[in-house]
């Protein structure tokens, strides 16, 4: 916490704040001597409370009018969560539903069944830090590694507009890999792939791909939505086995060959991608720094609310002044006063 | 100051003393003396062969002698004396209460001194702090003009002190026959220094007059802050005035009285309060009961 001032020349004014232990604001009674009123414990109490109010008093005002903030500032802190690289199939058979339709009455598009269970994985966890990346055609980057929780359900809340054109994963999975940065190594980092269907990764990119896999080493999850009826990851083809037959298996094999931990889910409905999203979250549990921000805070208002109670201190001894000689002086004119003179003309 | 105390207009009755004893002198004054002489009251009869005085042989007790001794009368003599008032001017007596404690002294010196000279003894001045003020230093002198004197005097002198060491040197200045001397302070002074003041004024006789202000004990509030500022410059206290403290604080003042009574009574007189107003009829009465 960094305590700074809009106007610190102000602060040269602090001595003052030392004034009342020179001079003091109540009225001096003066006595012949001091030794004649007994030694009391509470009032020496009081009488360096108000001097403190005093120092309160000078010192906070002084203090306010330099314009006391608290600067702003990034704080790293320690939870439990992970980094989360969320790349998302835009392609259009996302459209469609897990039946592979068009959707109509209460059916649910792939694409707005997984917007509703990853907007739920988003928010259920407070340090998790996500990527949002989709690709279609091209990458494209929706939501840089962040966490703030908002913009990134908002993200995933845009996932369910029209996909469009093809599956290009390679590209894609190129940029999920480079939200990551360059953070501390320790952090549990998570690449999860929500996509209905596969492509090709050519081979000249395959090197480079690997290559940012054994560098980043996260743990990969592959959502798979399969539509009903496609093959799945694991069907062999019955032709030829080339990856332009069965795109699927061999983007699986691609990704059990690169040695970092792996997992696929084929969920065909949305039950099953509620269950795969529950076993991610359960597995990506390790300690994450995160940053918190701080904002400036102005800190104006304390300085004058303690120069306020110093005051008020003050102004309460003030009016607890008493006077020397008050007690009896009253009386005494009004006893001893009206026949001294009689008692003078007499001695006369 | 209270000039208008000794104007002719308003005279002020006079204080009136008695010294304890006869005092030894010679210059003819008011006071019973020592010696015994040929005027005044009748003293007693002592053989013509001590005091070979053929004018006041009693002839009465001289027939009245089975042995036929020749008597002769003798007469107390009639003795002036020195009547020194020796004025504490440290600090503390700037105090200004229910009365100004410089304006009482004052009043009081200048009638003390009008006194003294009207029945032709001799009255003198000394002032001290730290040391004996030279400025406030009347040698004792038998004018009438000398109260005026003293009253100009201790009007001008600043208390500024914060001791009152002088009066140690003030008790060699006093030599020579025992004389009155009135000891003019507040006495808020260390216990051994009150001691050691009055046994170096011991052979003369002595009267402390005590400066008081009702302020300083019954006139206490019973509730309050007080910031207390100490005239002799010992400091600044807050105090918190209330009953209990109050009791204490007369208390304490109470037990300095009579510490104060106490010493004074081994070595001379009783102490006067002098308080609030000078009154010289209280005085008189005060040095009359001894």
């Amino acid at each position: 916490m960094r305590l700074m001032a809009d106007f610190p020349w102000v602060l040269w004014l602090l001595p003052l704040a030392l004034l009342p232990l020179a001079a003091s604001s109540q009225r001096v009674t003066p006595l012949s001597s001091i030794a004649a009123s007994p030694v009391d414990g509470l009032s020496r109490l009081i009488g360096w409370g108000l001097r403190l109010a005093g120092i309160l008093a000078i010192g906070g005002l002084v203090v306010a009018l330099s314009g006391p903030y608290r600067q702003g500032e990034t704080i790293t802190r320690t939870g439990i969560g992970a980094q989360v690289s969320i790349l998302v199939d835009r392609s259009g058979s996302m459209n469609e539903t897990f039946a592979g339709r068009q959707p109509s009455g209460a059916e649910e598009s792939k694409a707005a069944a997984s917007r509703r269970l990853l907007g739920e994985f988003v928010g259920s966890r407070a340090h998790d830090q996500f990527a949002v990346s989709a690709f279609s055609t091209a990458p494209m980057l929706v939501v840089p590694m962040t966490d703030r929780h908002e913009a990134v359900r908002a993200a995933i809340a845009a996932i369910d507009r029209p996909g469009l054109d093809y599956t290009n994963v390679a590209r894609g999975l190129g940029m999920a890999l480079s939200q990551f940065g360059t953070g501390a190594a320790n952090v549990s980092r998570a690449l999860l792939i929500v996509s209905d269907g596969a492509a090709v990764i050519d081979p000249r990119v395959q090197g480079t791909l690997r290559a940012e896999f054994a560098r980043i080493r996260p743990n990969l999850y592959w959502l798979f939505l399969r539509t009903k009826g496609s093959p799945s990851i694991s069907d062999k083809p019955s032709g030829e086995d080339t990856p332009q037959a069965a795109p699927e298996r061999h983007l699986d094999l691609f990704f059990k060959s690169l040695g970092t931990p792996y997992r696929a889910f084929e969920a065909e409905g949305a039950e099953a991608v509620a269950d795969a999203i529950g076993q991610i979250e359960r597995l990506e549990r390790d300690p994450i720094p995160y940053i918190e921000q701080r904002p400036r805070r102005d800190l104006a208002g304390w300085a004058y609310g303690l120069s306020l109670l110093g005051l008020i201190l003050l102004v309460a001894g003030k009016l607890a002044e008493a006077d020397l000689g008050r007690n009896r002086g009253r009386s005494q004119t009004s006893r001893t006063g009206v026949p001294t003179t009689p008692q003078r003309r007499l001695a006369a | 100051m209270t000039v208008p105390e000794t104007t002719p207009q308003e005279p002020t009755p006079d204080i009136v003393y008695r010294p304890r004893g006869r005092v030894p002198g010679t210059v003819a004054g008011a006071h019973r003396g020592r010696d015994a002489g040929g005027l005044g009251t009748f003293r007693d009869q002592v053989p013509f062969l001590r005091m070979p005085d053929a004018r006041r042989i009693d002839v009465r007790a001289t027939l009245r002698d089975p042995f036929e001794g020749t008597y002769v009368r003798r007469f107390e003599s009639r003795t002036a004396l020195e009547v020194w008032a020796l004025v504490d001017l440290s600090a503390s007596m700037r105090f200004s209460g229910e009365a100004d404690r410089m304006a009482l002294v004052s009043a009081f010196c200048g009638c003390l001194a009008a006194s003294a000279t009207r029945i032709g003894d001799a009255f003198g001045l000394i002032g001290c702090d730290a040391a004996v003020r030279e400025d406030v230093f009347l040698p004792a002198s038998r004018r009438r003009s000398i109260a005026g004197e003293v009253v100009s005097r201790l009007a001008d002198a600043a208390c500024t002190g914060d001791r009152a060491d002088g009066m140690g040197q003030a008790a060699r200045r006093l030599v020579g026959r025992p004389k009155i001397v009135f000891l003019v302070s507040d006495f808020r002074w260390p216990e051994a220094f009150l001691a050691r003041t009055f046994a170096s004024l011991s052979r003369h006789d002595l009267v402390p007059v005590v400066l008081a202000d009702s302020a300083e004990e019954d006139g206490l509030p019973d509730w309050g802050l007080m910031e207390l500022d100490d005239l002799e410059g010992a400091g600044r206290r807050v105090v918190f005035m209330r009953p209990s403290l109050r009791r204490r604080w007369i208390a304490r003042e109470a037990e300095r009285a009579e510490t104060l009574r106490r010493i004074a009574s081994t070595y001379g007189r009783p102490p006067f309060r002098l308080a609030g107003r000078f009154d010289p009829d209280a005085i008189s009465r005060h040095l009359l009961a001894q």
